[in-house]
């Protein structure tokens, strides 16, 4: 019989920051397309399924002239693009968490060549995590030390049932580990949640949070944690002796972690909410091993700040209009930048702000020239002025990616890219090289 | 009918992830997350048909999205609409100094729609976009 189709084992998935490592892709010899995914959730199949040619993927350079995209060549599209960023006061480079980290380093170099804002996706999801553990530092470990060991599962503002799909499966819940021969048996699960959500409804306990009243919850736990008694019949509306059988719990546990996610960071609390919560954990390890971890979006963003912290110094949100790199969240992250009208264009790699950003923010980004590298048509590169077609890391280019506990892991390439597509490293090399013959270096 | 005093939480959903993989412009975008789920006895008082369109409103803008009852209630008081273009017309940009915007735990209220239609991602992030 002769093969038709070739399989590559042992995959990363380029989706999310569970980055499952043992996907198997079958792809088609003749047509050089995916036809098969096996081991992915439903997110990360549908992403290996989407980079076969479609009507919304791009594969060849674009440039917006009289309101319609045009097809130009790469020579043209990079020219174009150079300009934009070469004549802008304060261009802003934004995204690098959904693309490996090479490319990620070239971003920083581009963006110290330009004097441009640099900033990742951290700034609107994981920023307020990092801001509280440079505040108050945290202790961490990595994802198969909690498969093997932890029988104290918390997830806090997190909802892996639909965000992280595998996370359960392969490192937290159902998962046999060394000390935990008994999988999901053998561990206690925790759910915080204002929403009795899936994970919750497959949880030992489910605590119903009033939305935005985390910190004062953990800040009852931690009191109670040094003998308290608090003189009230509730909490941010979970009643004490729900808070007091917790405490028990938390104390008694072998192995504990906190996993959080969006539900601490993104409410009026922001990195407070991180701040307490890592206090908390710090204080746990009074009484028995304790550890957190943030459940990081993007499959690379890990990455992105990693990256970004050995160029720079800085996780994300760095300014480098003085020709140094400064850091203040708040002043130099995308959204502020945006309400505040100061970004005069942008180079938007690998991420969707248009669909990501509020309204507001994302009226500043359109009314300046607009550039955008990607492979898919998203609300962001439907109203860009120059669109880079590109090959997607993971599926169609090799690199390292950061797991959500910093493991680096290696993508591989499965496939050819559609067209002409280069990848993101290719694509902001040649704009360094253009930038830099435009600046006159 | 209308309803006050909710409060919005936005974030990741399994179909949203999905649909947005398979491509943000189509329709399937917009039966994932150009929605918004209700706790079934708030939907109750809206005395309206799953799937009605609703406008929600909160301080930072307004939308109309398609009303599904959630499978992750009971959640009185509280509506969810997926992370992505149709939540973030309503979500407030301010991150209070830190740089993040704040994008779950809003004040919002919501009127079921008598004219207009749910318009798909292009459409709605094209209004922002001036001519
Ligand atoms: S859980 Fe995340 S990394 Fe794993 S297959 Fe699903 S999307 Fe990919």
């Amino acid at each position: 019989m002769v093969e038709k189709v070739r399989t590559v084992e042992d995959v990363c998935c380029p989706f999310c920051g569970t980055l499952c490592d043992d996907l198997e892709i079958d792809v088609d010899l003749k047509t050089d397309q995916v036809v098969e995914v096996r081991n992915g959730c439903q997110i990360g199949t549908k992403k290996y399924f989407s980079s076969n040619p479609s009507d919304h993927r791009y594969t060849k350079p674009l440039i917006r002239k009289n309101g319609e995209h045009v097809e130009v060549s790469w020579d043209e599209a990079i020219d174009k693009a150079a300009d934009i960023l070469v004549n802008a006061q304060r261009p802003l480079l934004y995204g690098f968490s959904s693309t490996e980290c090479e490319a990620q380093s070239k971003g920083v170099e581009l963006a110290e060549i330009l004097n441009a804002i640099l900033d990742n996706t951290a700034s609107v999801c994981h920023g307020p995590s990092l801001l509280a553990i440079q505040d108050v530092g945290a202790s961490l470990a990595t994802l198969g030390e909690i498969k093997n060991r932890a029988d104290t599962i918390i997830f806090w503002g997190s909802n892996p049932v639909h965000a992280h799909p595998r996370h359960l499966s392969r490192y937290s819940d159902f998962i046999r580990g060394y000390f935990r021969t008994d999988g999901r048996n053998d561990r206690y699960i925790v759910v915080v949640d204002p929403r009795y959500t899936h994970t919750a409804q497959i949880a030992d306990k489910y605590i119903k949070v009033n939305p935005s009243e985390d910190y004062e919850l953990i800040q009852a736990i931690r009191a109670m944690l040094r003998g308290s008694d608090l003189d009230v019949k509730e909490v941010s509306g979970v009643p004490i002796e729900s808070i007091k059988e917790l405490v028990d719990i938390l104390k008694s546990s072998n192995f504990g972690v906190v996993f959080f996610g969006m539900g601490l960071t993104q409410t009026l609390a922001h990195h407070r909410n991180v701040d307490t919560a890592i206090r908390l954990v710090t204080e746990l390890n009074d009484y028995t091993k304790f550890i957190l971890i943030p459940m990081r979006g993007h499959y690379n963003v890990t990455g992105a700040n990693v990256v970004f912290t050995w160029n720079t110094g800085y996780a994300y949100s760095i300014d480098f209009s003085r020709g140094y790199p400064r850091y203040n969240p708040g002043e130099f992250s995308s959204v502020e930048l945006l309400m505040r009208d100061e970004v005069d264009a942008a180079l938007i790699v690998a991420s969707d702000p248009g669909s990501n950003f509020p309204a507001a923010a994302v009226k500043n980004l359109f009314k300046h020239p607009l550039i955008a590298i990607e492979p898919h048509k998203t609300p962001t590169s439907v109203f860009a002025d120059v669109v880079l077609p590109v090959a997607i890391a993971g599926i169609e280019c090799e690199g390292t990616a950061y797991r959500m506990d910093t493991v680096p892991l290696r993508l591989r390439k499965v496939k050819d890219a559609p067209g002409e597509c280069l990848s993101d490293k290719e694509i902001l090399e040649r704009l360094i090289e253009k930038v830099r013959e435009k600046m006159g270096e | 009918m209308s309803l006050d005093n909710l409060i919005l939480l936005t974030g990741r959903t399994i179909s949203q992830g999905v649909a947005l993989e398979g491509g943000k412009v189509t329709r399937e975008n917009v039966r994932a997350a150009g929605i918004c789920t209700f706790d079934a006895d708030d939907f109750k008082k809206l005395d309206c048909l799953a799937g009605t369109p609703v406008k929600v409103i909160t301080d930072y803008g307004e939308v109309l999205v398609y009303s599904t009852i959630s499978e992750e209630g009971p959640h009185p008081g509280i509506i969810f609409i997926p992370m992505g273009p149709w939540a973030n017309q309503l979500v407030n940009p301010s991150s209070q100094g830190c740089g993040t915007p704040t994008y779950k735990g809003i004040k919002a209220k919501v009127e079921v729609a008598k004219s207009g239609k749910v318009l798909n991602a292009l459409e709605l992030i094209g209004k922002l976009k001036e001519a």
